[in-house]
């Protein structure tokens, strides 16, 4: 929090760097000139083809953020590859920027690209950041959420969230028929595949780290079982041996351990057993139900749900199941948690008489707020800025759709999925 | 037409008739009697015997309703009966819950009444339960108790 305050007066956010949008709050404006190249010829003219495609991927990518608001991209302001170094400052503080992100596209004699990325603040005149990395010459939209990545991260001082993947369970047909797939995309849409055959019903996939493998529940069995599925080798195996029902799986950040729920009998506790196999250590041992095991970013704690007090309520416990107590006090039922990636927030659902909503809290309980309107929101996951968080709702059809909201205060928006969707997963940074 | 009466007066031949003619045996599969019922057929029996195959628990409850008893009373006696066929029981929580807690929900319900039917003499064996939560539309509350 500290750190954004800082970042945001090294910007001299005044009222004039502010773009008012009506319901949301200020946004810092940022300049975004074409991507230029040091390469001659015609295949420098390919580079800044490249070049404006990331360009215009940049602008994509900040201007679904609450807090960055780009400033259209114009193919006639051309840069000459010295003036990536050395941008026009006044120029581009009169067109109302407080920051400018910028950089060039150099071909390399392997057929890779290399691709820089530079953010200025234009009132101090000075780089906030730089960055270069070398990417397959089809990689460009890739280099461009790292791009968008640095600038954002420099202006507010959160991870940014462009270079990102969410996993989610897509849904079609009606009724008992309806067909539940396991589906993985970019953040921003592009590679959208499925990773389940649809033949058995899934729920919850949860991404590990670098969205290298995910976790979800199978009823291929006959009963609900968590699944661990490797994305590159497609090698897909039941956590556990046996026919146990369990579901609610999570990864630990470094990707060592599960967390998740299993039924023995009338009584649902949480457990955790190494990703790589072997057995299963419990956590809790009240009756009723436990679930929703979350990490916290340093692996140390675990918040999940408990109805051990008469009704559903969140408590925290030390990752080895000690220390135990409950820190949800607001009234109503609170369910499915998830800690964000900075450590400071909680994001749940709290279910009421006026349905399911999504809010937040402080690890310790205190700073609740409610964020959105429900009726028929849940299973909320945060985005690696910890500044967003991606959500389940179901419209007034019936229908379910995946919407994203920021912290600010700002109305959700849709995150665009080929058909209707539940129990979204955002993965942190890939790199 | 006529290959059709011989096969049929075959059919009504004896065990040990048949037995000396293993070529028109081969021809003619259907069974002289039929030893099984097929699953749809012991469903309806046991759907009709026991006043339902579905039981409702309350929003936010999992304990057996006196209703829910008298039906788990008559599958228990149904199920006895019949040691050869295995049932599972199937779950479902609240429309209205969370995804998760649902599962949990209807799983518990699922054990309730699998814990009542072997608590009136139907053998564990014979029974397995499981959960589908709030994913399945319409049958909120219930546990539904299949044969197979």
């Amino acid at each position: 929090m500290k750190r954004t305050a800082f970042s945001v007066l090294l910007l001299g956010l005044g009222t004039a760097a502010q773009a008012q949008q009506p319901g949301q709050p200020a946004a810092t404006v940022i300049a975004v000139p074409p991507l230029t190249s040091p390469t001659g010829g015609s295949r420098g003219n390919e580079m800044l083809a490249v070049g404006w495609q990331v360009t215009q991927q940049i602008e994509t990518d900040l201007r679904q953020t609450a807090e960055v608001m780009p400033l259209k991209p114009n193919r006639d302001d051309y840069y000459s590859y010295p003036e990536v170094t050395a941008p026009n400052f006044s120029k581009w503080r009169g067109a109302g920027a407080k920051a400018l992100v910028t950089g060039f596209v150099q071909s390399r004699s392997d057929g890779r690209l290399t691709v820089g990325c530079y953010v200025y603040d234009l009132d101090k005149g000075r780089e906030l950041a730089r960055k270069g990395f070398v990417i397959g010459p089809n990689d460009w939209r890739r280099a461009a959420h790292k791009c968008s990545g640095l600038a954002y991260t420099a202006i507010t001082g959160a991870p940014g969230m462009f270079d990102t993947m969410v996993a989610y369970v897509a849904e079609s047909g009606v009724g008992d028929g309806r067909s539940r797939r396991v589906a993985i995309m970019d953040s921003d849409g592009y590679n959208h595949r499925y990773l389940t055959p649809g033949d058995a019903m899934v729920l919850t996939p949860r991404l590990g780290p670098k969205a290298a493998r995910v976790a979800y529940v199978s009823f291929a069995g006959g009963k609900p079982s968590v699944h661990l599925l490797d994305l590159e080798s497609k090698q897909d195996r039941p956590l556990l041996p046996g026919d146990a029902m369990t579901f609610a799986p999570r990864f630990s950040p470094d990707g060592a351990r599960i967390a998740f729920s299993m039924m023995i009998g009338a009584n649902s506790d949480i457990y955790v057993a190494n990703s790589g196999g072997g057995p299963p250590q419990r956590l809790t041992t009240a009756p009723g139900v436990d679930t929703d095991p979350s990490f916290s970013p340093d692996g140390s704690k675990i918040i999940f749900e408990s109805d051990r007090g008469g009704s559903q309520q969140l408590y925290v416990m030390n990752a080895d199941g000690t220390g135990q107590r409950r820190i949800s006090f607001g009234g109503g039922w609170y369910a499915s948690p998830n800690w964000s990636p900075d450590g400071e927030w909680i994001v749940f659902t709290r279910r009421g008489q006026d349905g399911r909503r999504i809010g937040i809290l402080k690890p310790d309980g205190t700073g609740e707020r409610i964020l959105t309107n429900g009726p028929g929101d849940e299973g909320p996951s945060w985005a690696a800025s910890g500044r967003e968080i991606l959500f389940q709702r179901i419209g007034p059809t019936g229908r379910s759709a995946l919407a994203r909201i920021a912290l600010d205060g700002s109305a959700p928006r849709p995150m665009t999925i080929p058909q209707d969707g539940s129990d979204p997963d955002w993965s942190g940074v890939m790199d | 037409m006529r290959k059709a009466i011989l096969l049929a007066a075959l059919l009504t031949l004896d065990a040990a008739a048949q037995a000396q003619l293993p070529g028109l045996r081969r021809r003619a599969p259907v069974p002289a009697q039929p030893v099984l019922q097929g699953i749809d057929a012991l469903r309806a029996e046991f759907a009709a015997q026991s006043g339902g195959t579905t039981v409702y628990f309350g929003a936010e409850n999992v304990g057996l309703s006196v209703p829910a008893r008298t039906i788990l009373t008559a599958q228990a006696a149904w199920l006895r009966r019949h040691p050869e066929v295995v049932a599972r029981i199937e779950g479902y929580g609240d429309a209205g819950d969370t995804r998760d807690h649902a599962l949990a929900v209807g799983a518990r319900r699922a054990e309730e009444a699998r814990s009542y039917l072997v608590l009136l003499g139907v053998p564990a064996a014979q029974l397995s339960a499981t959960s589908w939560g709030k994913e399945r539309p319409g049958l909120g509350r219930a546990v539904t108790v299949l044969v197979r």
